[in-house]
Order: C-alpha cells, then sequence, then structure tokens
C-alpha cells in the first residue's frame, strides 16, 4: 500500500519535474525562473534535511488538528443526524458555514491569537473540519431502514444504537472520508504556515517565495508528498484493520 | 380480538393512482390468517396501514383488543457486530429466554448461533428474523413474505410451531403460494385491483395444523381455485 503510494508519488513529482524543464528549455527560460537539474540537487542537498524538520513539523500539527476534526465532527455530526430542533439547527448552520472559504478566516486567527501553533492547529482543524463534517452528518442522518425497522417498531431504538448501527453500516464510506479529511488537514495546517507563521513547511515555501527560489519550493513539495503518503497509508492501514476486525465471523 | 378496516380509500401522497377504494376486510380472531393477492394490488401497504406505519384516519381502521401490532418484512437485516444469537438475545425480554432457547431449536438455528447475519444463507436470515419478532410482546404479527426462501419442510414447520406456541396471537401472512396459503392459513383475505367490486374478498383455508376455533374442512383443491378465481 505504501509502496504503491510512493511510486504514485515518484512518478507524478517526476513528471512535474520534467514538465517544468521541458517549459524552461522550449522557451528558453533563465535558472532564476526554473532552476536547472544541477542546481535542484545543490539545493536539496543544503536545505533537504532542515525541510524534513519542517515538514514532520507540518504533520505532527496536521496529525493534531486531524485527530481534533474527527472527534469534533462526530460530536457535532451525531447531534446534527437526529430528527430534533436541535439536530436540524446543527444540520443548517453546518450547511451555511461550509459554504463559506474558511481559509479567508485565517488572518482573523493570526490577528487575535499570534502566530504560535494555537493558531495554526484552529487553522488546521477549520479547514479539515467541515468537509468531514457534512460528510459525517450525511451518514448519520440517512437511516438504515432494514436494520432500524425492527428496533423502532418494538421500542427499542435509542440515539446510540442508531449511531451505531449507521457508523457501523457505513464504516467504509467513513473511513475513505476520513483519509480523503486528512490531506485537507496537511493543506490547512500548509496554508496556515504560509500566511502567518513562524515554522513549518509552509513557513519554509513562503520564504522560499520571497526569495523567488523555485528549487527550494520543489524541494519541499518533494518532503511533503513523501510525508503525506507515508501519513494517509497509516490512516489506511488503521482503517482496514477497523474494518477486518469488525466483519470478522 | 380483532383488526378489521371499512371503506378505506387511500392513494399515495403526490401519486393521482388509487390503491384501495373503499376496501373493507377483517382479521376476526387470533390464528393464523393470510393476505392473499397479485403483486403490486397494495398487500404491503394495507399490512403497514394496519399495522400503523402509515397514518390513515381512524375511523377506517378498528382495533379490538388489539394494542400492539408488529410489521416484519422479508428484506430485514440484524446488525452484524456479533452472532446472530447474541443479536436475538440482546432484544429478548428476560421473560422469554426460555421461549428463545425452543424457538431457536425448533426453527433450526443453533449451528448457525454464532455467525454474523450477513454469512447466513436467505433462508436462515428469514427465520432468525422471525425469531425475534416471535420473541416480542404482540398481539398481531404480520409477516410480509417472511418465510421467503425458506424450504418447504421447514416452512410447514415454523408456521406449525407458531400456531402451537401462540395460540392467542393474531399472525397475518403474506405471501404469494397459494397451496401453502389454502393449506396452513384460517382466514383468507384477497386483495385485488382498486376498481374490482368489493376490493377484498375472505376465504376459509384448510387449517391443517388446527388453530382454534377450527375452520370448516373443504378440499384443497376448491380453496384453491376460489384463491385463483377471487384474485
Amino acid at each position: 500500500m505504501l509502496r504503491n503510494r510512493m511510486i504514485q508519488f515518484f512518478l507524478i513529482y517526476l513528471a512535474g519535474i520534467l514538465f517544468l524543464l521541458s517549459v524552461k528549455y522550449a522557451l528558453n527560460l533563465s535558472d532564476y525562473v526554473i532552476p536547472a537539474p544541477m542546481e535542484i540537487g545543490l539545493t536539496a542537498k543544503a536545505v533537504g534535511i532542515r525541510y524534513v524538520d519542517d515538514v514532520l513539523n507540518t504533520v505532527v500539527i496536521a496529525v493534531l488538528g486531524h485527530i481534533i476534526s474527527i472527534i469534533l465532527a462526530f460530536s457535532v455530526g451525531i447531534l446534527g443526524g437526529q430528527k430534533s430542533w436541535a439536530g436540524a439547527l446543527v444540520k443548517t448552520t453546518a450547511y451555511n458555514i461550509q459554504a463559506y472559504p474558511i481559509v479567508a478566516v485565517a488572518p482573523l486567527i493570526f490577528i487575535l491569537l499570534g502566530d504560535g501553533l494555537l493558531s495554526r492547529l484552529i487553522i488546521s482543524v477549520m479547514i479539515c473540519y467541515f468537509p468531514l463534517l457534512l460528510s459525517v452528518m450525511g451518514v448519520l442522518s440517512e437511516p438504515i431502514e432494514s436494520i432500524e425497522h425492527f428496533y423502532r417498531v418494538t421500542r427499542k431504538l435509542t440515539w446510540k444504537l442508531q449511531v451505531k448501527i449507521r457508523i457501523f453500516e457505513n464504516i467504509s464510506t467513513l473511513s475513505t472520508v476520513i483519509v480523503g479529511s486528512a490531506t485537507m488537514a496537511m493543506v490547512g495546517t500548509i496554508v496556515a504556515e504560509f500566511v502567518a507563521s513562524n515554522a513549518g513547511i509552509g513557513y519554509s515555501i513562503r520564504i522560499a517565495l520571497y526569495q523567488s527560489d523555485m528549487a527550494k519550493i520543489l524541494i519541499a513539495l518533494f518532503w511533503i508528498g513523501i510525508c503525506t503518503s507515508g501519513y494517509l497509508t497509516g490512516i489506511e492501514l488503521i482503517g482496514n484493520s477497523v474494518h477486518k476486525r469488525l466483519k470478522a465471523v | 380480538m380483532r383488526i378489521a378496516c371499512k371503506n378505506l380509500t387511500y392513494q399515495y401522497p403526490r401519486t393521482d393512482a388509487c390503491i384501495f377504494n373503499n376496501l373493507s376486510c377483517e382479521f376476526p380472531r387470533p390464528g393464523f390468517h393470510a393476505l392473499f393477492g397479485q403483486s403490486g394490488v397494495g398487500k404491503t401497504t394495507l399490512a403497514r396501514i394496519l399495522s400503523g406505519m402509515i397514518p390513515v384516519s381512524g375511523e377506517f381502521i378498528d382495533h379490538t383488543d388489539v394494542q400492539t401490532v408488529l410489521y416484519t418484512h422479508n428484506t430485514e437485516r440484524l446488525p452484524g457486530w456479533s452472532g446472530v444469537g447474541s443479536m436475538i438475545e440482546s432484544v429478548t425480554p428476560v421473560d422469554f429466554r426460555k421461549k428463545m432457547r425452543k424457538l431457536i431449536d425448533a426453527f433450526g438455528l443453533t449451528p448457525v448461533l454464532e455467525s454474523r447475519f450477513d454469512h447466513l444463507s436467505l433462508g436462515q436470515k428469514n427465520r432468525v428474523n422471525l425469531t425475534r419478532y416471535l420473541l416480542q410482546e404482540f398481539d398481531m404479527l404480520i409477516m410480509d413474505e417472511s418465510l421467503a426462501n425458506v424450504d418447504e419442510s421447514m416452512r410447514g414447520k415454523i408456521i406449525g410451531t407458531i400456531k402451537q406456541w401462540f395460540p392467542e396471537k393474531c399472525f397475518v401472512y403474506i405471501s404469494h403460494n397459494m397451496v401453502e396459503v389454502s393449506r396452513f392459513c384460517d382466514h383468507i383475505v384477497v386483495v385485488r385491483g382498486a376498481h374490482r367490486v368489493p376490493q377484498a374478498v375472505a376465504i376459509t383455508g384448510m387449517n391443517d395444523f388446527g388453530s382454534a376455533p377450527a375452520a370448516p374442512l373443504k378440499g384443497m383443491e376448491q380453496i384453491m381455485l376460489e384463491l385463483a378465481h377471487a384474485s
């Protein structure tokens, strides 16, 4: 699983580099615009290890943000999935809020909280949380009539049992959604670091952008891809193991 | 104990097609009765109305000494997070535990108690589902094709067990199997298209296993002929 994901990433990364180089040589662009392969290699040697540290720093925040998002999304999703006025209110609010581009709120958070860990974490959570919430709420508000009927007519259907049935029946969908939202958590953290932070790979990309150093950005993208692949594979493995355990005879 | 509907007229919301047009029928006493008719005439809809799942005005339906009507159908499933034995036990009232063990044995479910529901055959699934319904408090149980995919000898055994162990309850069995309905059911309500007058007619079955009160004995061929003619 990890190997396949890594191979896919290497192929895409290589294709991107080849495309840039072909554009560079076709249009005769200077090394200042698109660096030569030798310069990319030298930059990798110079900043590679520091960027690994930066990416790992970002991944830690992303994982933390992802976990908080999952807990929040399930808590609010359970409430939003209920057929009550509170459920309807939560559902409507969530749909309205997610329609707003949350990333645009990021500067407000930095103004209020400064550029520390908390701001990065909050933005990561906000970007990851809303798409996750909508998926979880969609799953939890959809009745599994073929199972729930018995419990409903015999008055044994508690909200806990209803949630358990719906989660169990949609475990594949939910694990796919959780894996998908891991990318969102990573994106959210990098965006937060890029907007205003003093740590993480997003911060390093911002500095490289100010220096117009594409080689550094390419090295950063390489490590982001490697670490994200590792993280996604880890979540998929956890999801598969949970799935197998639940479905086992 | 009696459940009846009188001059019931019903059409699904946002449709023009009338399903029931002045339909009147009754299940007048405890026993094993049937709701019979061609596909699409509204047997399931009538069952859902009788069980209260589809609300209609109270004056059309008359429940006399009937508090709880349960409706079960053959596409129901049990949650898959544990074996069917523990799933049945978890929904069985403590007072019915002895009956539970006897029913499981009578329905041939002992070998599959540890298996998850999804791993059972269709016939086993239907037997498991029916078992858990029989272990609930009810006055009337409507069984919508609940014994589909159960082999014939086991089906006869199950119906016999139900009639013997639950003589005070009312069962309404929905089936397309004319032989089975004729042979096992006391009182057969045949539902017909909305344009037919009357839309429902009642026929007395063979009641082969004999739950009280006994139906007059008729030849099975004659009953089947009446059923075919009525539907």
